[in-house]
Parts: structure tokens; sequence; C-alpha cells
């Protein structure tokens, strides 16, 4: 679990966000020192509400698809970032899309086929199966559908992504339930969700007519939960009670093993000091002779889902490049009339503040300050009530439904709290430029003639 | 009132260009106004009081000539000096109130405060003054369509006189109200000249609003032709 100290340090070298954080310091500064002139602001944006209400829903419902749309990029360009330490290795078949492997390659996978005594060994590892199955034997529906990781139940905490978000307390249940998994192979996690969803409690037993190996029907007992978040509708078995009941499978078939029996490892993931260290153990794999009915290839996993996002590549240069910047764009406009309407309107007030002793830059910055309010307020409002609301419990999708692979849904991140407020601001300061200008240019002589 | 002149006009032209035509406002012109004195500017429709007015209180820039306001030659400074210049030393109040509807009579009266260095409670204290001495003391709560042009007019006054300024420009200060509120309007503006010694430079169309000022000055196609001492 990273430390506070390595959080503030990320924080404080990230520049995006020491330059929003200075920004924000300064907004407060500016607002503690011009308290009157925002009051003003708001009294200004208040005079025409209708405008300023549709101004704000628009600005709302843009912020929130430009949010919807950042999730979905934000949470692919996390799982494409290379890491340049403790890289994850991802071992697939080679030449299948979906990947089947012995489970005997496991064991040389996870020592990397280390042979001489300098060869690189991997820090840790981790191989997976699935197994879905239902609790109805004749349909699957969401109401009766499990899906399971099947692995070693040690490897969860130190293997799986995003162990290290979990609370002291979930941790503490994660790791009891892990040794009573190890003890009884039968027992298995479910996620909080998913347990809801079957209707079922910690410590019930079921049986499941399995959907991926046939005549692979298993019975399960609960014996803890996985938490709200990523594991919410997921599962936890362990490999070694799918490689049994495989044997089983054989013994009852007169040594007929089933038809998966040498398809049971679908992944096999390592993990590796640096960059340098997998490009070594990538070699050891591939020349080892070991792995060679079916082949197998290895990849850092971010690359592996990189590669799998590639059949995606033109719907997400589109969102990014097309649909948000398009999305910005529209915000500006949306702003930049709004404040063009209201200084046309009020060019007579203009001249007024400027007989007053207002300076030209002075009203341009109360013109770009109601824009940027109307922005930055229903920005935060957009990306704060979308954070909450779908993030949380009573939604039924888990996050924003947008199936692409194995992810049906995107929970929205804590980033986009700012994001919000940013995206709105930006594109309301930017939408203000030239109304602000036409505002900071008012000639008095020429709207008080024009008066007389 | 003293003889020391407080706004000097030297040999002022102002014209302006339309296409090729050149269309001359005022033609080098050049005046006094004491300290304290309270000066009517009269004249027919584009005689070019309006824009001697402007021109006197920093609006605009005259095309030759020079315009000293106190000690500061405010004919040479840029928009941004003039605006600042205005804050401290001028005072205008319009002939149409020109108040801002959203903010309260307090509100509008405290606007050229929130330009200075003052504290809110420095602000609060200058704002209730001036609206006691222009008598809405009881309406400081209200905003400009709650009240009547004569009351509009009066914290119009109080916002010009709430800086403490060198000048008081007043253009058509009773143009839009009735006898009556018109009269008020010019025992104020009276009144801060005779007991606070202010300025005031009234440009007017109304021979009974300018027999009020101290002094007459007529203007006819941009140049002075005569005044007339009360």
């Amino acid at each position: 679990m990273p430390s506070n100290m390595e959080q503030l340090v990320a924080f404080l070298t990230d520049p995006v966000r020491l330059l929003l954080l200075a920004a924000a310091i300064l907004g407060v500064y500016l607002v503690g020192a011009n308290r009157r002139s925002l009051v003003f602001i708001f009294k200004s944006l208040s005079r025409n509400k209708i405008r300023t209400v549709l101004s704000v829903i628009a600005t709302f419902f843009l912020v929130l698809i430009v949010t919807s749309v950042w999730t979905i990029l934000y949470k692919l360009d996390q799982m494409t970032k290379e890491q340049s330490k403790d890289l994850k290795v991802m071992v697939t078949e080679k030449w299948q899309a979906r990947s089947q492997m012995p489970l005997t390659y496991a064991k040389p996978l996870a020592s990397g086929a280390a042979k001489r005594p300098d060869d690189v060994k991997p820090q840790d590892d981790m191989a997976w199966s699935f197994y879905l199955g239902s609790l109805d034997p004749t349909k699957l529906t969401p109401e009766s559908i499990v899906f399971f990781f099947c692995m070693n139940p040690d490897k969860f905490p130190t293997m799986m992504d995003d162990v290290d978000q979990f609370t002291a307390p979930q941790r503490a249940d994660l790791d009891r339930s892990i040794e009573l998994m190890k003890r009884d192979k039968r027992k298995v996690i479910i996620g909080v969700k998913r347990l809801e969803a079957i209707n079922k409690k910690v410590g019930e037993r079921f049986k499941l007519t399995c959907q991926n190996f046939k005549d692979l029907d298993l019975e399960f007992e609960i014996c803890g939960t996985l938490p709200e978040g990523r594991y919410a509708n997921a599962g936890v078995m362990n490999i070694d009670y799918l490689q049994d009941a495989l044997d089983q499978y054989a013994r009852d078939h007169r040594g007929i093993p089933h038809a998966q029996a040498d398809k049971v490892l679908m992944f096999e993931f390592l993990k590796t000091d640096d960059i340098v260290s997998f490009q070594r153990l990538a070699e050891q794999i591939t020349t080892s002779g070991l792995f060679t009915s079916p082949p197998v290839k290895v990849e850092t996993a971010s690359s592996g889902v990189a590669s799998f996002m590639d059949a995606y590549r033109d719907l997400l240069w589109a969102m990014r490049w097309l649909l948000a910047p398009a999305i910005l764009v529209t915000i500006s406009l949306v702003i930049s009339n709004a404040i063009s309407i209201s200084v046309r309107e009020r060019r007579t007030e203009m001249a007024v503040l400027k007989v007053l002793g207002f300076t030209p830059m002075r009203i341009l910055f109360l013109v770009i300050g109601e824009a940027v309010l109307v922005g930055a307020v229903s920005g935060f409002a957009s990306s704060g009530l979308a954070y909450w609301l779908i993030n949380s419990d009573w939604n039924p999708m888990g996050g924003i439904p947008f199936q692409i692979g194995w992810m049906q849904a995107f929970r929205i991140p804590s980033d986009a709290l700012w994001w919000g407020p940013a995206v709105g601001g930006g594109a309301a300061f930017v939408g203000s430029i030239l109304p602000a200008l036409s505002a900071r240019n008012v000639k008095v002589s020429e709207v008080f003639s024009k008066i007389a | 009132m003293t003889d020391e002149p407080i706004v000097q006009v030297r040999n002022v032209h102002k014209y302006f260009v339309r296409g090729s035509e050149q269309i001359d406002v005022l033609n080098d012109l050049s005046l006094d106004v004491p300290e304290g004195e309270f000066l009517a500017l009269m004249g027919p429709s584009g005689s070019g009081k309006t824009t001697l007015l402007n021109l006197i209180a920093g609006l605009d820039q005259p095309s030759e000539g020079i315009i000293v306001v106190g000690d500061q030659i405010i004919s040479d400074m840029s928009e941004a000096q003039l605006a600042r210049w205005r804050t401290r030393h001028v005072g205008f109040v319009f002939q149409f109130y020109h108040l801002l509807p959203v903010l309260t009579a307090y509100e509008n009266v405290e606007l050229p405060l929130l330009l200075l260095p003052m504290s809110p409670w420095q602000r609060r204290k200058q704002v209730e003054t001036v609206l006691d001495l222009v008598g809405l003391t009881d309406r400081m709560r209200h905003r400009p369509g709650q009240l009547s042009g004569g009351q509009q007019q009066r914290v119009g006054i109080a916002r010009a006189i709430v800086t403490d300024p060198t000048l008081i420009v007043a253009d058509e200060p009773t143009g839009d109200l009735d006898y009556k509120s018109a009269d008020e309007i010019l025992n104020i503006l009276g009144e801060l000249t005779q007991s606070m010694g202010k300025t005031i430079i009234m440009v007017t169309h109304d021979p009974k609003s300018a027999a009020r000022a101290g002094r007459i000055l007529q203007l006819e196609k941009g140049q002075l032709v005569r005044e007339v001492v009360a």
C-alpha cells in the first residue's frame, strides 16, 4: 500500500496537478481579496436567471460527457501504461486469441524457465484460469451466473491489481478468507455485488453447472467476500480444486482425461524488477524448449492489453481526438454565446464602470470571472455528482456502462473531481475571451453619445 | 471658493474623423475653473458641451491641447491611467442615473470604493455617510427599480461623491426629472459646493438649473461665446 508520503511525492511531481493546485490557490486568494467583486459577478449572473441556468445546464451535461469519455480513456491509458519497475509480465498461448495452455506450464514458467544460476527469476508469479458457472442448470441469467478467477489463493494479495486500495478491515477479511480457502479447496470468495445478485450469503453452499469446462459441475462454499470496487462482481476459487476435478473426471472415465485437461492455464503472470529483467525473462522462456506445444508469447501486461485494445483503436482515437475536443469547443461556444449576449446588453453598464474608475483590464476580468464561475461551478457539480452517483452502490451497472473486451463498466476516478471544474472553467475561460475583449474595449464617449 | 484653478483647459481642439470628413467639435478652447466653483455649461445641441465635460472628466482625450486637473496633466494619460485617476479624482452624475439594476442603492454607492484600498468597515462608514447626506438612509437596501427618478439621481450623486473626489461633473443631472425632484437635486449640488467646497461642472439645457450655478458658460460651435457670473 503506497504511503501518504509516496502519494504526496507523486502529487508534487505531477506538473498538471501542481498547475491546478497553483490555480486553485490563486483562485482562493483572488476570491478572498475581491469578495465584493465576486458578489457583483454573482449579481450580474442573476440578472438573467434563465440564460444563466441554461448555460449551467448545458455545461453540466457537456462536462458529464467529457468526464465519461475521459474516464474510459484514463482507465485504458493506465492499463496500457508501461511501468519502469515491478513490471507485470503476461505469458499466453502464442497463436490463439483465446489462450489455453497445459497447467504443467505453470511451474517452469513460475521460475522463469531459469536453468543457469545467473538466469533471471521472477519476483512473483500467478497462474490463472477461469471458471464460469450457473446456479441454474438450464440457463445463464444475471441472477444465476458466477465467474471465478482460478488461482493460488496466496497470490491474490500479491499479484492482483488494486488490492492495495482495500481498507485495513477489508484486507484483514481477505487474508482470513484466503487461509480458509487454503484449508478447504471448495471454499471461495465472491464479490459483494455478485453475492447480492445470486442471493447468497457467506457460509452457504451451492453447486454450479460449468459453462466453460463441460461436465465439470462443482460444489462450493462461500467463505468470504470481495469489497465494492473492481472485484465486486467477481469471485476467486482455488486452482487446485479445478485440477482435482479434472483428475477425478479422468478416474471416473476409465483414465480418459477431460477434453480440456491440457487447456486449463489461460494466463501465467510474472512480476519482474524492470524492463531489462523482463527482456531476459522473455528470452529465457521463449528459448527454453519447454513451451513448444503450444508455443507461448511473453509480453508485459500493459502491452498485452494494448495489443488487445488495438481492435478498438479507431473508436478510442475518435473518442480522444474528435468527441472530447468537439465537446470542449461546444462548451466554449455555449458560454461564449451567453456571455456575448450579456455583454451586448450591458455596454452602457460597462461604460458606467469605466467612468467610475474600473480599468479596462478589470472589466475584462469581471466578464471572464462570470464565465469561469459558470463553467467551473457547473463543471464541478457535473463531475462531483457523476462521481458520487455513478460510483455509488445504487448504480446497478457498477460504473459507466461501456463494454470493451472483458470490461463491462468504468468507475469514475477521483481525478475527475478536478477534471470537471478544470474543463468547465477552462472552456468557459477560452469562450469568454472575445466577449471580454469586447467589453474591455467599450468606448465611454461613444456609448453615452448614443444614449444622449 | 479659491481663485486657484483646479481645472485648466488650454487650447483644446477635438475633432472626429468620419470617412474622409473631419468634424470639429471643440476649437481652440481654453478654460479655467477655480476650486470650489459651481460652473454650468450651456449651449445648443452639438455645441460641444458634453464633449468638453468628457475631456475634463478624463473620459476622452483631446485631439490637441492640454488639460490639467489638480496638479496632473490628464491629456497625456493612457486609458488605464485615466481610469485609476478618475477613481480618486472625479465623480460623475449622469442624466439617466445609470445605476446598476442588480445592485442595491448601498451597493451602487459602494462600487467605486471597491477600487480603493479600504477596509469593509471604512467602506460601510463612508457609504452610510453619503447616503445620509442625500437623505436616502432609509432606502439603502432598495434596488434602482424600487426608487423614484429623484431618488435614483440622489443615489447617483452619492455614488459620485463617495470617494471624496476633486471634481464632480454632471451631465444634465435634472434632464430626466420633474420640477420638484430637479430642485432637490440642484439643492444637493449647491450644498456640496457651499458646505463642502466641492468643484462642480454641470452641463444643462435648462436656464433655471444653470441659474443655480455660480458661473454660466455658453458654448456654440465648439467655442466659449459668453460668460455669465451669478
